[in-house]
């Protein structure tokens, strides 16, 4: 069964050092920004975006992108505007963006838009991820979390309507409001792009994805608690009369290989850093009140057995949080996963941290010439 | 101490649960953005010359919300539909913090409702220097440490806080804090046109601060004060956020002259 692979990564500003990290108490939200060079910057998405255009050359069936805010974890600010980049940069990878923050947006119809314009520019090539946006999105947006949930709920479904209902339409909802909803730029994909939803845990979410029929990407998961997830889906599918296939299902992992597993060993020890200080922070940053159900609480606490930035690298890979080692070694481990969960889609975070250009390059190489077509049976 | 009881007041299918007891002429507590305390010291001081009626907001612990409820706004709505369905009318009032607040409201939109009104460390306008606590973005321990100057001298501070809570309590308070950031996230505990409304209120208004407010600037009491007319200002040395379990004592005292 084939699997797409997808490349990935969260565009770091890496050069923060522990030194510099520990004297705050998390590297999201309130991390102060007269720390940022946009000089620096500017190299980076330089080098980034060749990273991107070279995993398509490797092989790499898609690529993905994503958006956080105040952080230097990730330089993403607007899928938007990188998958617009990539639209153009590239011809034939997917480009999926996991994705669009929608309880943060005040704006539906422009995003819809903005999507389809992506959609046309990169002659269908778009896949639409949709998200809540982590707890701390909620702070940095001043979006009011107990209201998370339903408006992605409601902008999902104006969004939608946008896509496949003739306009001029009305909207009068609980949060959005049009006149005349009737952008001129539509997606070139019948019915709409291909829609996805990152998960953590929330029932509600898995609950949410099947009715839509869309497909559930379980994020730095447990495999035994993805596995949970995937089968809750199937059940869910099945009783509402459908069958649930691996198209359904993509699972996030950090992912390196370097020549043999003592390189990959040693050079994969940047994922470190993206593992480390980036997910430190008070409780309040990851849940503001009212972010999470009680459901989602438990789910959440249930999604791993200690938090990923307490966990040593031996333990980030026991957990399969980050799989390391020789194509061989990285083949074999990644065949268990796909098999284990019975996923379509596979989504490595290829860069993470200060990996350098040079072992960045190298890794999407080896995975272009041996890991993903060892996938593909 | 005052016998009290717990009641059930449906308003318009609502649920409201209310801690009522004393006698005398009717009193309206209404609690701040944490949730209702329970029956205090300073409290039952008052139901020994009235007839307090002290209810959980919508929302909050055993009352229900009312899907249309989401804003100050909504809540003061709401309080005067409260008060008809209790037949009360023209009764004294005393809002603590976000409970200040909707008092304000509906003082300032329905001019019947209340014949006195106190406002006790009081949200609802901004500051001009200052600014209004996060207190949704730190944890409750935190916020625990901003609202006592001195929580040695505050004599009910080990039974309502230091004690351990039960699951239930846990939960209680969670959901009170979610129905907190529900009404005040954003703007965060104030609303810009209450300065301008309140030049409607035309009963005697009593503000009282601790001086040491490190949630609600004092600043706060000085912009009611000159909001509404005729009003005064009390400020208690060395009190934080809550004057009435930090200084039962003076609040009581200063309570009472104000509402006799």
């Amino acid at each position: 069964m084939s699997l797409d692979v997808y490349y990935f990564t969260e565009m770091p500003y890496h050069y923060i050092d522990d030194e510099l990290a520990e004297q705050w108490p998390s590297l999201r939200l309130t991390f102060p920004n007269s720390y940022f060079d946009p000089n620096k910057a500017t190299d980076l998405f330089k080098r980034y975006l060749d990273e991107f255009q070279y995993a398509e050359e490797a092989g790499f069936q898609g690529l993905m992108i994503n958006e956080h805010h105040n952080t230097p974890s990730c330089m993403d600010v607007e899928v938007n505007i990188t998958g617009g980049i990539l639209a153009r940069m590239t011809s034939k990878a997917k480009i999926l963006m996991l994705g669009n923050m929608l309880p943060t947006s005040d704006n539906p119809p422009r995003l819809a838009e903005e999507i389809a314009m992506l959609d046309v520019i990169s002659g269908g090539r778009i896949v639409s991820g949709f998200v809540r946006g982590i707890g701390v999105e909620s702070w940095a947006s001043n979006s009011n979390p107990i209201h998370n949930r339903e408006r992605f709920e409601e902008c999902h479904d104006l969004i939608i309507k946008t896509w496949t209902t003739p306009g001029p339409f009305r909207w009068e909802g609980k949060h959005y409001q049009y006149r005349a909803v009737n952008p001129w730029m539509v997606p070139v994909q019948k019915p709409h792009p291909p829609a996805w939803v990152p998960g953590t845990g929330s029932p509600e979410t898995v609950e949410w994805a099947v009715k839509h029929r869309y497909t559930y990407a379980a994020f730095l998961t447990e495999l035994t608690r993805a596995k949970e997830l995937f089968g809750s889906y199937r059940d869910q599918a099945a009783k509402a009369g459908w069958e649930a296939g691996p198209d359904k299902f993509a699972f996030m992992i950090c992912a390196h290989v370097n020549e043999t597993d003592e390189k990959a060993q040693e050079s994969g020890k940047a994922f470190m850093w993206r593992m480390g200080h980036p997910l430190k922070g008070p409780k309040e940053y990851w849940a503001p009140p009212g972010y999470f159900s009680q459901a989602g609480v438990a789910a959440n606490a249930a999604r791993r057995q200690k938090p990923m930035n307490q966990m040593s690298y031996e333990e980030l890979q026991e957990h399969n949080h980050l799989v390391v080692g020789s194509p061989e070694t990285v083949i074999k481990k990644l065949r268990h996963i796909k098999e284990e969960l019975g996923i379509g889609s596979l989504l490595l975070e290829t860069q993470g941290g200060p990996l350098s250009h040079e072992d960045t390059m190298r890794s999407i190489k080896l995975m272009g010439e041996e890991v993903i077509p060892a996938l593909q049976d | 101490m005052v016998a009290f009881t717990e009641e059930i007041v449906d308003v318009g299918g609502t649920k409201v649960h209310t801690l009522k007891g004393g006698s005398g002429e009717p009193l309206l507590l209404l609690h701040g953005a944490g949730g209702n305390n329970g029956w205090l010291k300073s409290i039952d001081a008052l139901a020994e010359k009235y007839t307090v009626y002290y209810p959980s907001h919508p929302g909050y612990a055993k009352s229900e919300r009312p899907d249309w409820l989401e804003t100050i706004p909504d809540m003061a709505a709401f309080y005067t539909w409260y008060l008809e369905t209790l037949g009360l009318e023209g009764i004294r009032a005393v809002g603590f913090s976000m409970g200040g607040w909707i008092a304000s409201e509906i003082a300032a939109t329905c001019n019947h409702a209340f014949s006195k009104l106190m406002l006790v460390g009081s949200v609802g306008i901004k500051p001009n220097v200052g600014e209004i606590a996060d207190l949704f973005i730190i944890s409750p321990a935190q916020v625990l440490d901003l609202m006592f100057h001195d929580p040695s001298q505050a004599p009910e501070y080990q039974a309502v806080y230091g004690r351990e809570f039960t699951p239930e309590e846990m939960m209680v308070a969670e959901g009170n804090r979610e129905m907190a950031v529900r009404l005040c996230w954003k703007p965060y505990m104030h609303d810009a046109r209450l300065t301008s409304l309140l030049a409607r209120v035309n009963i005697p208004t009593r503000m009282v601060w601790g001086k040491n407010d490190q949630i609600v600037p004092v600043e706060c009491g000085e912009l009611f004060n000159k909001a509404i007319k005729g009003s005064d200002l009390v400020v208690f040395d060395n009190c934080g956020h809550s004057p009435q379990v930090e200084k039962p004592d003076e609040f009581i005292k200063t309570a009472l002259d104000f509402l006799a």
